[in-house]
């Protein structure tokens, strides 16, 4: 890990994430940024290995930035740190190709914890966001009109193992214990998890080229 | 027994019987269907003397005029064809001997059975009788029988002559050969027997005409007006014009004393027929639904244009014009009546055969008339003609009518069913309008609740968050990540919606175990795994949330537990929630006073506010035990 990105907009938090980052990954280079412009323009400069972002800001949403990275650096793992633990808020930054979040507030210890673990590739998963991910498919994977411009998006859903992680995760079992209960290393858990996200992001995005398109943005 | 002889001018009385009395009968039977007058005609057969003969010689003299050569004539006379272009006035004259007439002491009387136009009777140089007028305007006496008595006094016992001065028109003078001068054969014989005839014969000429006209009238004059006031129904008011025309145009037949001479009258009569063709040819089209602009335009201009020929021909011709006329009127009255029955026998077949029938009998009607009118033929054809005509058109009106009555209850119906329509998208509208503005109100309170979300978390959450990572001290940062996390759910629990109870106690269920198990204290969670159909309000979430989270909060940080268990089970409505550590227990000494910094009180009033109660029991040595009990339906209830 060298560079990280680093999106918030109170001082104060930012140089308390800044150190945390540090103690995590003590050789990182971080690019600091209070607002979406200026952390556009770093993206579009800088190469990022991992990006915290935060959601409400003074000029607009993470969200965007988010999106902006998984466009010009798939590579890159983005990480939402916020305030707001509500569906409302992460559901669409994980569309958007986050893969993971953090709720600031808790302990330092905990969100080194939840850092270190996801930059190994466990995302973490709450019940109330599992749901949604299945209310999501589940609407998507319902017979819709076929229409010419319909069958040139790719339909993304999710195997039964997916489902069957999710479903867990909503009865509030934590990824160990349903490694257990599936017989299945935590590891393997982690990328059906990793998975549901990176489907989550494809499937979004093809709408988004979808709406796109009927709204006549392309195909002229 | 009295026997009137016709001498010398009468023919042989059996012949002359034998004539009246099948005449009489026909008439009976077949017009009016009065059957007992069949009899009585019967009766009358043996009793009366039929005249067929008179002498005649044209004079304007006061009395019959002896001095001129008058030779003997058939009876019927009719000017047209023995004195053409004559216009009268015209002596005839006729004898007969009455014996016997003393002994029985019985009145005698002349009937003539039709007269053109008027006449006056003499009575061995008496004058007996008047028609009327007899010089013009001319009394129009052509349709009405005339009954005259012959007074005894008069009568003497030999050779008695009656003399009959006639008035009239030359047939080019009149429109209808009917109204020529003219006088039909003559019938003698006791007073109480024709007059019965008479009455019949006034009845069928006179008295009928006038009823159907009655009729017409009424019934026209009704169907106008219902024709008038709705337009959609423009063929009832060309019905009622028709029908009220036709029953002017009867009049003809009953209205002796006009105050115009003949030429006027005439003209009058013929100008009438352009008009009631009018009204007929448009009540057909219009039934058949059918209009045309130059039909429209035509038939009003016929009807100015025929009385205009008329004119212009001049009286002398009157006949001529007229019968071209009537030749050409009743040719487009029978032309609509062909189109409207070709349309409905396509369009409506099931009302097709009744109005059909009535249109044939109607049109033999005209037929009969049109004969009579120009062929002149006297009796039955006439007398069919002049009471089929009118009574087939009251049927029609009648149909009509019925029709319309049937249309009506339709209308009913149609208008109750939109009636019926109307309210039910009345309500509909009401109920979806009902439903839009509490989809709004929803919208808007939900837009409210978000913005409120929104300003406690970017000015409130901020500072909060400021406070738990800055701070020094680890009870303030503990304090305000609590305070952080209270003012989340108190955002959530303003309006949230409702929340399943499996959804519920999967987050519950991942909070506990993840903080006992980061606080290194094994968990032992359980609850129904099946799936429940009870949800929990918002706010009773996230108080049960709120007094979880305490309990666990005490576990980690007091209890000094290695293990602690959840249960939850659903039982008679109620869910019971037990929290049970293995810790130290409750030390003796905070016992009085448990609530500071346990928030043992904040749980129990929050479980009292839910309707529910929450019960501690802890001991030294064996830990403690948290037994919370809720009401669910009253915790759903609870919005």
């Amino acid at each position: 890990m060298t560079n990280i990105l680093l999106l918030e907009d109170l001082p104060e938090i930012r140089a308390w994430l800044s150190s945390l980052v540090l103690q995590v990954f003590p050789d990182a280079q971080i690019a600091e940024a209070a607002r979406v412009h200026d952390a556009l323009g770093l993206v579009s400069a800088i190469k990022f290995d991992l990006a915290l972002v935060d959601l409400g800001l003074p000029d607009g949403s993470g969200v965007d930035v988010v999106a902006a990275l998984r466009e010009h650096q798939p590579e890159t793992q983005s990480v939402v740190v916020t305030i707001h633990d509500d569906d409302e808020h992460l559901f669409p930054a994980l569309q958007a190709g986050a893969f993971g979040y953090i709720l600031k507030e808790q302990a330092r210890e905990l969100i080194i914890e939840q850092l270190q673990r996801i930059s190994q590739g466990e995302p973490p998963l709450s019940p109330s966001i599992a749901r949604r991910v299945m209310a999501y498919f589940a609407a998507k994977s319902k017979p819709q009109p076929m229409s010419a411009s319909s069958a040139a998006v790719p339909h993304v859903s999710l195997t039964d193992r997916e489902t069957e992680v999710l479903l867990r995760v909503a009865k509030g079992y934590t990824l160990p214990e349903i490694g257990q209960q599936l017989t299945l290393s935590r590891h393997t858990i982690a990328d059906y998890v990793k998975q549901i996200y990176r489907k989550l992001n494809v499937s979004s995005r093809a709408e988004a080229a979808l709406e796109a398109q009927r709204l006549g943005l392309f195909g002229r | 027994m009295q026997r009137p002889c016709p001498q010398p001018a009468a023919r042989p009385p059996a012949r002359g019987i034998s004539r009246s009395g099948w005449h009489h009968g026909l008439h009976v039977l077949l017009c009016l269907g009065l059957l007992w007058l069949a009899a009585a005609g019967a009766a009358a057969q043996t009793q009366t003397v039929r005249i067929h003969a008179a002498q005649a010689v044209a004079a304007d003299s006061l009395d019959f005029p002896a001095e001129q050569s008058a030779p003997l004539v058939d009876l019927p006379d009719a000017w047209s064809v023995s004195r053409p272009g004559s216009d009268g006035p015209v002596w005839y004259r006729l004898s007969f001997t009455a014996p016997g007439l003393h002994e029985t002491g019985e009145l005698l009387a002349l009937f003539i059975e039709h007269v053109c136009t008027n006449l006056q009777v003499h009575l061995n140089g008496q004058l007996i009788h008047s028609g009327g007028r007899m010089h013009e305007p001319i009394t129009r006496n052509c349709s009405h029988p005339q009954l005259v008595s012959l007074p005894a006094g008069l009568i003497r016992p030999g050779l008695n002559s009656l003399d009959l001065k006639v008035v009239g028109h030359p047939l080019q003078r009149v429109a209808s050969i009917h109204r020529a001068g003219a006088l039909s054969a003559l019938e003698i014989g006791p007073h109480s027997v024709l007059t019965g005839k008479h009455a019949r014969q006034v009845a069928l000429n006179v008295a009928v005409p006038q009823a159907v006209s009655a009729m017409l009238l009424l019934l026209g004059s009704f169907m106008f007006v219902l024709g008038w006031t709705n337009r959609r129904e423009s063929h009832l008011a060309y019905f009622g014009a028709l029908s009220v025309g036709w029953a002017l145009i009867e009049s003809r037949l009953w209205l002796r004393d006009l105050p115009f001479d003949n030429a006027a009258t005439e003209l009058l009569l013929c100008a009438m027929l352009p008009l009631l063709t009018w009204a007929s040819v448009q009540f057909l089209l219009r039934f058949a639904q059918y209009r045309h602009r130059w039909i429209d335009i035509a038939l009003p201009l016929q009807a100015i244009v025929m009385p205009a020929t008329l004119l212009l021909a001049g009286p002398e011709r009157l006949y001529a014009t007229a019968s071209f006329w009537y030749m050409l009127l009743p040719l487009q009255t029978l032309a609509a009546a062909a189109f409207y029955l070709r349309t409905q026998y396509h369009e409506r077949r099931r009302s097709f055969w009744p109005m059909a029938l009535l249109l044939c009998m109607a049109t033999v009607g005209l037929v009969a008339e049109y004969a009579a009118q120009m062929l002149g033929t006297h009796g039955l054809p006439m007398q069919l003609a002049q009471t089929a005509l009118p009574v087939m058109m009251v049927l029609v009106g009648l149909r009509l009518l019925q029709q319309q009555e049937r249309a009506l209850p339709a209308a009913e119906d149609s208008k109750a069913h939109l009636e019926v329509r109307i309210r039910e998208a009345t309500a509909e509208i009401e109920r979806n309008f009902t439903q839009l503005a509490e989809l709004r109100v929803e919208k808007v309170t939900e837009r409210e609740r978000k913005r409120i979300a929104a300003d406690l978390h970017d000015d409130l959450g901020a500072k909060l968050l400021t406070i738990v990572h800055t701070s020094d001290s680890e009870r303030i940062s503990s304090l305000a990540r609590e305070a952080l996390e209270e003012m989340r759910l108190s955002v959530r629990g303003l309006t949230g919606k409702p929340v399943q109870l499996v959804d519920a106690l999967g987050d519950w269920r991942a909070e506990v175990v993840s903080r006992l198990g980061q606080a290194g204290i094994e968990a032992d969670w359980s609850a129904p795994v099946e799936d429940r159909p009870q949800t929990l309000s918002a706010r009773a979430f996230v108080q049960t949330t709120r007094i979880l989270r305490e309990a666990i909060s005490n576990v980690i940080k007091h209890s000094g537990a290695t293990h602690c268990s959840l249960s939850c089970d659903i039982a008679d409505g109620d869910m019971h929630i037990v929290v049970r550590d293995n810790g130290n227990g409750i030390p003796m000494e905070l016992d009085g006073r448990l609530d500071r910094g346990h928030g043992m009180a904040s749980m129990k009033h929050r479980a009292k506010q839910l309707q529910g109660q929450c019960l501690v029991e802890s001991g030294p040595g064996y830990g403690t035990v948290i037994r919370l009990t809720l009401p669910l339906n009253r915790a759903t209830e609870l919005a």
